[in-house]
């Protein structure tokens, strides 16, 4: 694992992204300044956990420390708020995952590292 | 725009495959004396080298000093430009800037990649890199994944079929037969693309770019460096590079590259052409969608319609704009860092009638585009048949 967990676990945990204090956009994953009118007011801001697929994928060779996974669904999600996350979907009947699919964040082990054998958890996505 | 003009002199190219014999700087070494043998045995002022991981794929960075060293090019100021696969358009447009600004008279630019030393799935992180290590990497994305997530959206979105959607494939293995540096010269139909293994649904292995060796490379050169050289030269009319939004899912509209509308913009402005003057293109599809909507970002189709044009004919050797005259990305290969610097080299050939069985009759004007990541950068340039 080349970056620090630690320091955007709260990130994967909570969905924290950005909340722009001028227009009032939000994004995740969080930015610098808001990509609607170009603010540099931005704060951090959890994210709301439900949203609806917009594309997806069922990916068959992962990158590597996700073989056991393999094949599983990628998707972007609109979330409530409008900002788009890249997320897995899983724990959803293979048929329920389509475009336009309601579904809901959950905290899942999302990698464990191939050489220290430390776990990592992050946000994955269920069907509702 | 000022300053004074720029043309490639000559190009040097390897076959792109499975070099296990050679080194990263063999491959370098091989493709840069072809280049340079148009100089003339003057010197070349610059050295700058396309790649995009090298560290991870050969152990090896400080690339631009491995060059010159190995080529006995003491003293020659030398850099490495990374851009992801964006890396070799990017290169050569560092070299244009210098010598059209007047700064030098000459540049080397060699793109290089050595990939067949890393297992597929090491090649697949390395490529990944191009992506957010904290949000892309992090939930297990390949670069397949993006552009499966790409595909899907612009097949239901523009009620695109699947044959449609392999009419790219289909398009570059033909123009890969005829062509000696490509790695796979064999033609294909619409149900092998279809039947191939599932990558990332829906894209499936004949619509992805495959992993190779190789390195390409080109000598820049002013009005006074060219006296020297050896005749059939081309023009550089323009060039530009442009980045939008990093990952792709970020993007307002999934479906428009902006990076490349931009680039080709600027790239056709500089030479001073309208559109309809080209009589080729060589078009960055890493995967069939890639090549779709590029063409959609570069005007040639309207929105939704590049794979459908792809597949009416529009963009074949004998169609209104030939593209990948020598297979693009699919069946000439995408060694990284050096696609784009072949792209470069194809054009070349193209414009000073070198090419062959792939000639495109009467070739005046050729735009080389080049992505890294899903166009977070794209870079375009625009060349022209010597007068
Ligand atoms: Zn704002």
């Amino acid at each position: 694992m080349a970056i620090q967990y630690w320091r955007i676990r709260d990130r994967y945990y909570r969905l924290i992204g950005s909340r722009c204090g001028a227009c009032g956009s939000e994004f995740f994953p969080p930015v610098y300044r808001c990509k609607k009118c170009g603010s540099e007011d931005i704060a951090d801001r959890e994210m709301p956990r439900t949203g609806k697929i917009l594309t997806h994928t069922l990916l068959h060779e992962p990158l590597p420390g996700f073989e056991a996974l393999a094949p599983f669904y990628l998707a972007v999600v609109k979330l409530d708020n409008g900002a788009k996350v890249l997320t897995q979907i899983v724990d959803s009947p293979p048929d329920a995952v389509k475009s336009g699919a309601k579904v809901r964040a959950v905290v899942r082990r999302a990698k464990v590292d191939g050489d220290s054998g430390q776990i990592f958890y992050g946000y994955k996505f269920v069907v509702e | 725009m000022s300053g004074q003009r720029a043309y490639v002199a000559s190009v040097g190219m390897t076959p792109i495959g499975d070099h296990w014999g050679k080194s990263i700087l063999d491959l370098a070494v091989d493709a840069s004396r072809g280049a340079l043998a148009g100089l003339g045995g003057k010197k070349v002022d610059q050295v700058i080298v396309g790649n995009m991981f090298s560290a991870v794929g050969a152990s090896q960075e400080h690339l631009g000093a491995l060059v010159t060293s190995a080529l006995g090019l003491r003293g020659t100021p030398a850099f490495k430009v990374e851009a992801a696969c964006a890396s070799g358009g990017s290169a050569f447009n560092t070299g244009y800037r210098l010598v059209k600004s007047g700064a030098i008279g000459s540049a080397l630019v060699v793109g290089v990649e050595k990939m067949r030393d890393l297992e597929p799935e090491e090649a697949s992180r390395a490529l990944a890199m191009a992506e957010s290590a904290e949000y892309t990497q992090f939930v297990g994305a390949t670069f397949a994944a993006l552009n499966g997530l790409l595909a899907r959206l612009y097949m239901e979105q523009e009620n695109v079929t699947r044959d449609e959607l392999s009419a790219m494939p289909v398009l570059d293995h033909a123009n890969a037969v005829t062509a000696a540096h490509a790695q796979f010269r064999k033609a294909i139909t619409p149900e092998v693309v279809s039947r191939s293994a599932l990558i990332s649904d829906p894209l499936r292995l004949f619509d992805c770019a495959p992993v190779g060796d190789g390195a390409a490379a080109a000598l820049i050169v002013n009005d006074d460096a060219l006296a020297g050289a050896k005749g059939g030269h081309v023009e550089i009319l323009g060039g530009k590079i442009a980045t939008t939004e990093f990952s792709v899912y970020e993007r307002e509209d999934m479906l428009d590259f902006l990076a490349t509308k931009e680039a080709f913009k600027g790239a056709m402005a500089e030479a001073g052409l309208a559109p309809g003057k080209l009589s080729l293109a060589e078009v960055h599809d890493a995967f069939s969608v890639v090549g779709a909507l590029s063409l959609e970002a570069m005007g040639y189709s309207k929105r939704g319609q590049g794979s459908k044009d792809a597949k009416a004919g529009k963009y074949s050797m004998d169609g209104e704009l030939p593209i990948n005259t020598f297979g693009g990305l699919k069946a000439r290969g995408h060694p990284v860092g050096a696609t784009g610097m072949y792209q470069i080299a194809e054009a070349f050939l193209q414009l000073a009638g070198k090419a062959g069985k792939n000639q495109v009759e009467g070739a005046q004007y050729a735009a080389t585009q080049n992505i890294g990541g899903v166009d977070s950068t794209s870079a375009v340039h625009v060349f022209g048949r010597a007068s």
